[in-house]
C-alpha cells in the first residue's frame, strides 16, 4: 500500500451550534480518483473548503505529503501543488480567458517580494497558458472576456486554472453540474487524462453515473459524518448509503441505468 | 503660459499624484478608501515639520516622508482588513476625521493655526517657483505614472486585479489577500504622501482643514470621473474637477452649486467614469474611428 | 450632583435628536445598503420648511406637517432619480452621489435663504417639569416626548402592521421579499417617506431647541450619524437609537467634565472604532 498523499483525521468543523463536518477520516492515495458523495447538506463542500484552506478545522488534522496543513490558508496550500475548482464558478470576469490562466501561472511568484515585481505579459508565459487552454479545449476562446462565457466553458476554465496550480492534487467541486451530455463525456475524458498525467483527483459530485464510472474509490458523507467508504460496487450495495438517499431511490435507480 | 494657468495646473498635477495613489488602492486592488486626504495630510505635515522644525531640505525629507506615509498606511491598513466590508467605508471615513482632529488639536502640529513658513524647494541652488515648480510636479507625476504602469504589468498588478474580481478564487491560486491589499495600501499612501509634501511646499502654509473628509471625497470623485482602474483616470479626473471651479468662477455665488450639481449628474449618468467601459466618451471615439461601429 | 443630572438630561436630549436623525439612516441602509449622507440635507430642509410654514401660519401642527410632507417628497425624489438607478454599481457610486446631493441642497438653502443664522421663535406647548431642584424645560420635555412618540409609532408600524412586516422582510433579503409578492419598490419608497419625515421632525426640533436654522446645520450630523449606525449594528434601528443616546450623553458629559482636547466628530468615530474592535458587528448587529 503506497503512502497516502492526503490524510484526513477526525476532521470536524462547527459553525456555532451546527456540526457541518464531524469526525471524518479518510486517505487519498497518489494517482487515484476519489469521489465524495452525499445528499445535499452532507458537508462535502465544507470538507473541500477545509482541505483547501478556506476554512480552518474546529478539530482534527489534515496532512498532505506528510506535512500538516490543517491551519494553512488557501494561498499557502496552493503553493504546495493543490488546485481546486468552485461549485459556483468564480471566473475573473473582466479578464480574458488567457489572463485567467495567467493569474494561475503566477502561483510561484506571488509569495516572493522580488518576483512579484516581474512582468507577467511575456511570450513564454502566454505560450504556457495557451498550452493549458488547449488541454481543456478552450484555446480558441483565449481572448474572450471570461465573464461572457457560457457555463460549460466556465467550468473548463476553472479546471484549467486548477491544473496550473494543482500539479499534485486537484479538488473538483461539482464540476459536472449543469453540463450537457457531450460536455459530460468530454469532461470525463479530461479527468482520466489528468490522472494519466500523474495528478491525483478528489471530486465532489451529484451525478451518480459519472461518479461510479470515474472513481476508483468513494467516500460517502451524511450529516457531516462518513457513513461508507469503498469501491463503487461496494458503495452501491451499501445499506446505509441507500438509506441516505431514501426517497431519492427513483433518481438513484434512474441515474444508475442512465 | 500665464501665471494663473500655471497655478491651476500645479494644483492639478499635485492632485493627480495623490489620486494615482488612490487608484492603486481602489482601482487596482478594489479596496475602499474614503479617507485618502488623511494620508495626503500626513505627507504634508511630515514634510512641513521636517523642513521647518528639523531644518532638513525637501530632498532630504522626501524619503523620510514617503516612508512615514507608507508605514502609517501599513499600520492603518492592518485593522482595516479585519473590519467587515460594509464597515470599511465608514472606518476609513473615521480615520480621516480622527487624523484631522489630531492635526487640529495636538499643539505639536500647530493646532488651528497650522504650520507656516514652509520653505520653497531648492534645486541646484535655485528656489523653484511658478513654472519651475510646476515642472517638478510634472516630473513626479511622470514617475508616479510609470510606477502605476509597471504595477499593472507586474504579477503584483495581476494579483490585484484577480483579487478585486474574485477574492476566494484568487486565494486558491496562491494570492494572499492580506499581502496584496497591504501592498496596494502602502503604495497608495506613499503616493499620497508625495502629493502632500509637494502641496506643503507649494502652499507654504498648511492647516488641518486642508485634509478633511470633503477633500477625500473630492479626490475620490476625480478618480471615479476619470474611470477607476484606468492608468490615465487620475489625471483626467484631476483636470476636470480642477478646472471646473475656475470655469464656473464667473458664476460667482452660484459656483459651488453648479459644481456639485455637475458632479451629481456625472456620477449619476457616467458612474464608470469617462474612460470606463461603455462610457459616452469611449463610444464617441469608437464611432469616430475609421471603420468604427456604434 | 444637580449639575450632573442637568448635564445628563441635556445629553439624553441631544442623544434623542441624534436618534431621530440616525433612524432614517438606519432604515435606508437596512433596506438599500446605501449610506444616505444626503439625509442630513433632508434634515436641514425640514428645519427651513418648518420655519417657513411657522412664519406663514404660526401653527405648530402645520409646521410639523408641512416639514414632513415636503421632506418626504425630497426623499422620494432622491430615491427614485438617484439611488435606485445606481443600485447595480459599486457602493461608492451612490455614496458620492449622496454627498453631491447634500452639498447641492446645502447650497440651494444658502442661495434661497441666505448664509445667516435664522431664528426659530416657536414655543413648544409642553410642560415644564421639576424633579426636585432640577427643572426640565418645556423644550427638553418636548424633545423627550416627541422622540418617544416617534419611536413608539415606528415600533407599532414595524411589529403590528403588514407594511412594517414587509419592511423588515425586505431589509433581510429583497429577492425573497419580492418572491413573496411584497412590492419592494413600494417598500423602499415607504421607508424613505418615514425616514425623511422623521428627519424633518428632527430638523424642526433642533431649530426650535437651539433657536438656529442655517444652511450647514446638517454637516455635523451627516457623518457623525454614519458612525452611529455602524456602532448600533448596520441597519439595526434599536441599535442606532441606543448608540445615539449613548453618544449624546457621552459627548455632553465628556465635554462638560473631562476637557478631552478632541472635537465631537472625532469622538464619535473613535467610539465607533473602539466598539468595532470589541464587537465587529456593532452593538446589535447580527452574527
Amino acid at each position: 500500500m503506497s503512502q497516502a498523499l492526503l490524510r484526513v483525521t477526525d476532521l470536524s468543523k462547527h459553525f456555532g451550534g451546527l456540526k457541518a463536518v464531524e469526525g471524518v477520516d479518510f486517505e487519498l492515495f497518489p494517482e487515484e480518483i476519489l469521489g465524495v458523495l452525499g445528499p445535499n447538506g452532507a458537508g462535502k463542500t465544507v470538507c473541500f473548503n477545509l482541505i483547501s484552506g478556506v476554512y480552518q478545522p474546529t478539530r482534527g488534522e489534515i496532512h498532505f505529503e506528510n506535512r500538516t496543513i490543517s491551519n494553512m490558508r488557501s494561498h499557502e496550500i496552493a503553493t504546495l501543488g493543490v488546485g481546486r475548482t468552485f461549485q459556483i464558478v468564480k471566473p475573473f470576469a473582466m479578464l480574458t480567458v488567457l489572463e485567467n490562466v495567467l493569474v494561475a501561472r503566477g502561483v510561484t511568484r506571488y509569495g516572493s517580494l522580488t518576483k512579484i515585481w516581474t512582468v507577467w505579459k511575456s511570450e513564454s508565459e502566454k505560450a504556457a497558458a495557451l498550452e493549458i487552454l488547449d488541454r481543456v479545449g478552450l484555446a480558441d476562446l483565449a481572448d474572450r472576456k471570461a465573464g461572457l462565457l457560457p457555463l460549460g466553458n466556465l467550468r473548463r476554465l476553472e479546471i484549467a486554472r486548477a491544473l496550473v496550480v494543482g500539479h499534485k492534487l486537484i479538488l473538483l467541486d461539482e464540476s459536472f453540474a449543469g453540463l450537457r451530455n457531450e460536455e459530460i463525456l468530454q469532461l470525463e475524458h479530461l479527468i482520466r487524462r489528468i490522472r494519466k498525467d500523474g495528478i491525483t483527483v478528489l471530486l465532489i459530485e451529484h451525478n451518480m453515473r459519472v461518479t461510479m464510472g470515474l472513481c476508483d474509490r468513494i467516500v460517502v458523507l451524511e450529516h457531516g459524518q462518513k457513513i461508507a467508504e469503498g469501491t463503487p460496487e461496494a458503495i452501491q450495495q451499501n445499506e446505509r448509503v441507500i438509506e441516505a438517499y431514501l426517497g431519492r431511490r427513483e433518481t438513484y435507480n434512474a441515474s444508475r441505468s442512465a | 503660459m500665464n501665471a494663473y494657468v500655471i497655478t491651476i495646473a500645479t494644483i492639478v498635477a499635485i492632485n493627480a499624484i495623490s489620486v494615482c495613489g488612490l487608484n492603486v488602492i481602489v482601482g487596482y486592488a478594489g479596496q475602499i478608501s474614503l479617507g485618502h486626504a488623511a494620508f495626503v495630510g500626513i505627507g504634508a505635515y511630515s514634510a512641513a515639520l521636517l523642513t521647518t522644525k528639523a531644518g532638513l531640505s525637501f530632498w532630504a525629507a522626501l524619503p523620510i516622508v514617503i516612508t512615514i506615509c507608507g508605514l502609517i498606511g501599513l499600520l492603518l491598513g492592518l485593522p482595516s482588513l479585519r473590519v467587515r466590508e460594509d464597515f470599511l467605508a465608514i472606518t476609513t471615513i473615521g480615520i480621516n476625521f480622527i487624523i484631522e482632529a489630531v492635526f487640529l488639536y495636538i499643539p505639536f502640529f500647530g493646532g488651528a493655526l497650522g504650520i507656516g513658513g514652509i520653505p520653497r524647494i531648492v534645486l541646484f541652488g535655485v528656489k523653484l517657483k511658478a513654472f519651475a515648480f510646476f515642472s517638478l510636479c510634472l516630473f513626479f507625476l511622470f514617475v508616479v505614472l510609470i510606477i502605476c504602469w509597471w504595477f499593472t504589468r507586474s504579477w503584483a498588478g495581476l494579483a490585484s486585479f484577480a483579487l478585486r474580481e474574485e477574492e476566494e478564487a484568487a486565494a486558491s491560486l496562491g494570492i494572499s489577500p492580506v499581502r496584496v491589499k497591504l501592498l496596494a495600501f502602502v503604495i497608495g499612501t506613499a503616493m499620497a504622501g508625495l502629493g502632500g509634501a509637494l502641496y506643503a511646499h507649494y502652499m507654504r502654509f498648511i492647516s488641518a482643514t486642508d485634509f478633511s473628509f470633503p477633500v477625500s471625497i473630492s479626490l475620490l470623485s476625480m478618480l471615479v470621473l476619470g474611470g477607476m482602474g484606468n492608468l490615465w483616470a487620475p489625471l483626467i479626473g484631476a483636470v476636470i474637477l480642477g478646472s471646473l471651479p475656475e470655469i464656473f468662477r464667473p458664476l460667482v455665488d452660484y459656483r459651488i452649486f453648479f459644481y456639485t450639481v455637475l458632479l451629481l449628474l456625472m456620477i449619476r449618468f457616467q458612474p464608470a467614469g469617462l474612460l470606463g467601459e461603455k462610457s459616452m466618451v469611449r463610444r464617441i471615439i469608437a464611432s469616430a474611428m475609421p471603420g468604427g461601429k456604434k | 450632583m444637580q449639575l450632573f443630572i442637568e448635564q445628563l438630561l441635556n445629553g439624553i436630549a441631544i442623544g434623542s435628536i441624534y436618534a431621530l436623525i440616525t433612524l432614517g439612516l438606519a432604515l435606508v441602509y437596512g433596506i438599500m445598503r446605501i449610506l444616505h449622507v444626503a439625509h442630513a440635507a433632508v434634515y436641514t430642509v425640514g428645519a427651513y420648511t418648518g420655519l417657513l410654514v411657522f412664519k406663514v401660519t404660526g401653527s405648530l401642527w402645520l409646521t410639523f406637517l408641512g416639514g414632513m410632507i415636503f421632506c418626504s417628497l425630497i426623499g422620494i425624489l432622491i430615491e427614485r432619480f438617484v439611488y435606485f438607478p445606481l443600485l447595480k454599481h459599486p457602493p461608492y457610486v451612490p455614496l458620492i452621489a449622496s454627498i453631491a446631493i447634500m452639498l447641492s441642497i446645502e447650497e440651494i438653502c444658502r442661495l434661497i435663504a441666505g448664509p445667516f443664522i435664522l431664528i426659530f421663535p416657536a414655543k413648544l406647548p409642553f410642560p415644564e417639569v421639576s424633579l426636585g431642584p432640577v427643572i426640565i424645560s418645556s423644550t427638553l420635555s418636548a424633545v423627550y416626548c416627541i422622540t418617544a412618540a416617534v419611536l413608539l409609532f415606528l415600533w407599532i408600524v414595524s411589529t403590528r402592521t403588514e407594511m412594517g412586516l414587509a419592511m423588515r422582510a425586505a431589509s433581510q433579503d429583497i429577492p425573497i421579499a419580492d418572491a413573496m409578492g411584497i412590492n419592494s419598490h413600494n417598500i423602499i419608497s415607504a421607508t424613505f417617506i418615514i425616514g425623511s419625515s422623521i428627519a424633518a421632525v428632527a430638523g424642526i426640533l433642533v431649530g426650535i431647541y437651539y433657536n438656529q436654522v442655517y444652511p450647514t446645520m446638517g454637516a455635523v450630523p451627516a457623518y457623525k450619524c454614519l458612525a452611529l449606525i455602524v456602532v448600533g449594528g448596520m441597519g439595526s434601528v434599536p441599535g442606532a437609537v441606543i448608540a445615539s443616546l449613548l453618544l449624546g450623553v457621552a459627548e455632553t458629559l465628556l465635554i462638560g467634565y473631562a476637557n478631552i482636547p478632541l472635537p465631537r466628530d472625532a469622538l464619535a468615530f473613535i467610539a465607533m472604532i473602539a466598539v468595532l474592535m470589541w464587537r465587529s458587528e456593532g452593538l446589535m448587529g447580527s452574527r
